[in-house]
């Protein structure tokens, strides 16, 4: 408390503020934000799958998951990932939805099968067409590691979640955040030998996203 | 105090060690180059991003002239989320407040996500004094807690080492050599050791790129995901950031996010943008169980208070560690990081280490420099650094840190060079004594004080002699 009282108590003896700019405008405007979030993701080493509706999505996933040899699942259990039934669909394939696979959520259970998992699969709460970024978010069903442990992470997202840029993303912002917020661009990366790019240091090796129209 | 300083003859050592290191030029030059044409597409890609910077120079501007204000917002905001929000005046207090944290939970494993903030408190050292085992995990900053070296540049900091050392290190760790040496198999080797320590981690320490007044959010961005690991699997998430870190709201913090990865590594977002606010909720499926933040002081409230003699450097507080100055200083980019001897290399280190750490212990830093602006003309916020460094020269002379023998000669040199007939006369004396240590056309004095360069031979005729020579007419 003493420490708080000092460092506070030092900058009071600051002059008037500066005033305080209002808020940036985004003079972005793109035609077509899908295409333009498909392009920008595309060149940072994201993958776009682009579909006509959730449905043909979940096909477009299928198809993914028989490509890529998966044999452990992850899902989050959101909307409207919730409404397919992924066991069902995909019996082949062992599957863990997240807050209905494990009662009780506490990590045991959902850790140690996201640690063996091919795929996590998500939804997101809004994407950014600039930069190719895509927003996911914790909550109930959500699970940051499901998005993070397994090597490969797909993404199912409405079109109409896209927005151009940072500036019109945080306009729109007016609620409580949640516990943790991530923009995803790409799959990880680093360039710390030799400047070289190497994928998948330690996030997914593979970072897919199926976009549907309504 | 845990920064020995940096003396003239210090950072002229290790700068000569570097110049004359042909690997390790190429390696900085490699390293610079790359960044710096990567800034420069992605600002070319970016049709606002001029006038963006503009926006951020105001935002940084008014926010550290009113810090007190969105700093007890930020805290009362993080609190209001579950966060527990700790002061710190100073490194050892800070590197105190992790360390018992990590005591008191029993923990004897921390994964840390880079942070220069860290660095600058030394926490590995008091984790470590503390029986507290402490992994890096950001690939670069690995290899450097591998080879027990510092950072050598804010984004890089092992830009430094070849392909070859950094085979070397892993195999050492490893105590068997690696079947495959490619960067993707090291980049795998790594991933596959490191994700046991993030599994096994009792706590998840990192630095802070931003606070978010308004909603009392925690910023982290890294390209590797380890930000997010340190964030999600240990039960325990403890963040370092320096109290200058503050955006007021979500537009501020789009502003600096738009501008960051940019200026660093030319990305126009880094991979991940992690957003902490708080801890884990009842219906959260995972997540950190406490989330802690220490906000940093260590010198900076005083550069803010303008009632104090620092207050002409408040501007320093507006830098929002990117590392572009890094890439485009004449100076860093031959003397290479470790010269400066401090956590902040480059431009920036070369201000903020004396104001942080002392002025008389890094006298050399502020003359690390040629005073050419490249560093003013690529940063996000437009910091005027070339104005700090000669306000920092002044300090020094007025607060009589040169030598008595720089100062007696200072003032020659003024006397000298404000009359023309004594410097015409010095100019020919000088020609004359250079000649008793000439031979075959190479001047060898016995001191020099550029340790390694050829000093010219002053000419038969000075330009003032040939001037008169002139016909006129």
């Amino acid at each position: 408390m003493e420490a708080r009282k000092d460092i506070l108590g030092r900058l009071q003896q600051q002059a008037a503020p500066l005033p305080m700019p209002s808020a940036w405008v985004s003079g972005r405007q793109f035609e077509d934000l899908a295409a333009e979030f498909e392009r920008a993701l595309t060149a940072v080493d994201g993958e776009v799958i682009r579909v006509n509706s959730f449905d043909d999505g979940m096909t477009a996933l299928g198809d993914l998951l028989a490509e890529l040899g998966v044999e452990k699942g992850v899902v989050n259990g959101e909307r409207p990932l919730l409404t397919a039934n992924f066991s069902h669909q995909f019996p082949q394939i062992e599957w863990h939805i997240v807050g209905l696979s494990d009662g009780n959520l506490r990590d045991g259970n959902l850790r140690d099968f996201c640690a063996v998992a091919d795929v996590g699969i998500s939804g997101a709460a809004a994407a950014l067409a600039e930069t190719g970024s895509v927003l996911i978010e914790s909550g109930a069903g959500k699970s940051r590691m499901a998005t993070l442990l397994p090597p490969i992470h797909i993404v199912l997202l409405p079109a109409a979640r896209i927005t151009a840029d940072l500036f019109t993303w945080a306009a729109a912002q007016n609620a409580p955040p949640p516990t943790n917020m991530t923009f995803v661009s790409g799959p990880s990366k680093t360039a710390d030998i030799e400047q070289t790019l190497a994928i998948g240091v330690h996030g997914p090796k593979r970072f897919i996203v199926i976009v549907y129209d309504q | 105090m845990i920064h020995t300083g940096c003396t003239v003859t210090q950072f002229r050592q290790e700068a000569t060690q570097t110049i004359g290191n042909a690997s390790l030029q190429k390696a900085l030059r490699g390293a610079t180059a790359h960044f710096v044409d990567g800034r420069q597409a992605a600002f070319d890609a970016f049709p606002d991003g001029e006038a963006i910077r503009d926006h951020l120079k105001e935002i940084r501007g008014a926010t550290i002239s009113n810090l007190a204000f969105y700093l007890e917002q930020f805290e009362q905001n993080a609190q209001a989320a579950g966060t527990i929000v700790h002061w710190a005046r100073n490194a050892e207090e800070a590197a105190a407040i992790v360390t018992s944290i990590a005591r008191e939970n029993g923990v004897m494993l921390a994964a840390k996500s880079k942070s220069m903030a860290t660095e600058e408190i030394k926490l590995n050292h008091a984790l470590e004094a503390a029986d507290v085992r402490v992994v890096e995990t950001d690939l670069g900053e690995w290899i450097i807690q591998l080879a027990g070296e510092s950072p050598y540049h804010i984004i890089g900091p092992a830009i430094h080492k070849t392909k070859e050392q950094i085979v070397d290190l892993f195999e050492e760790y490893r105590g068997r050599p690696l079947a495959d040496t490619s960067i993707a198999a090291l980049t795998a080797e790594a991933r596959h050791i490191l994700r046991q320590q993030f599994l096994e981690a009792g706590i998840g320490i990192s630095g802070g790129n931003m606070g978010v007044a308004e909603t009392g959010s925690l910023v982290l961005v890294t390209n590797e995901g380890n930000g997010r690991m340190v964030t999600t699997l240990p039960r325990i998430h403890v963040a370092v950031m320096g109290i200058e870190k503050i955006a007021p709201d979500w537009d501020a913090a789009a502003a600096w996010l738009s501008l960051l990865a940019r200026s660093a590594t030319g990305q126009p977002m880094s991979i991940y943008t992690t957003v902490v606010t708080g801890p884990r909720r009842p219906e959260d499926a995972d997540g950190p169980e406490e989330v802690h933040i220490v906000l940093l002081d260590n010198g900076r409230a005083s550069l803010a208070d303008t009632s104090s003699r620092k207050a002409d450097y408040a501007e320093i507080l507006q830098c929002i560690r990117c590392g572009a100055c890094l890439n485009v200083c004449p100076v860093y980019g031959e003397s290479g990081g470790h010269a400066y001897n401090s956590p902040y290399s480059g431009p920036i280190g070369a201000v903020i280490s004396p104001l942080l750490f002392g002025l008389e212990k890094y006298a050399a830093l502020p003359h690390a420099s040629t005073l050419c602006g490249a560093c003013v003309d690529v940063c996000p916020a437009r910091i005027d650094l070339p104005r700090m460094l000669l306000a920092l020269r002044a300090d020094e002379v007025e607060q009589g840190i040169p030598s008595p023998f720089e100062q007696f000669a200072e003032r020659a040199g003024t006397a000298v060079m404000g009359n023309a007939h004594l410097f015409n006369l010095a100019g020919k004396m000088a020609g004359w004594g250079q000649k008793m240590f000439t031979k075959n056309g190479t001047f060898t004095p016995p001191i020099n004080p550029t340790l390694d360069r050829n000093l010219p031979i002053r000419p038969q005729k000075s330009f003032r002699d040939l001037w008169n020579d002139l016909d006129t007419d």
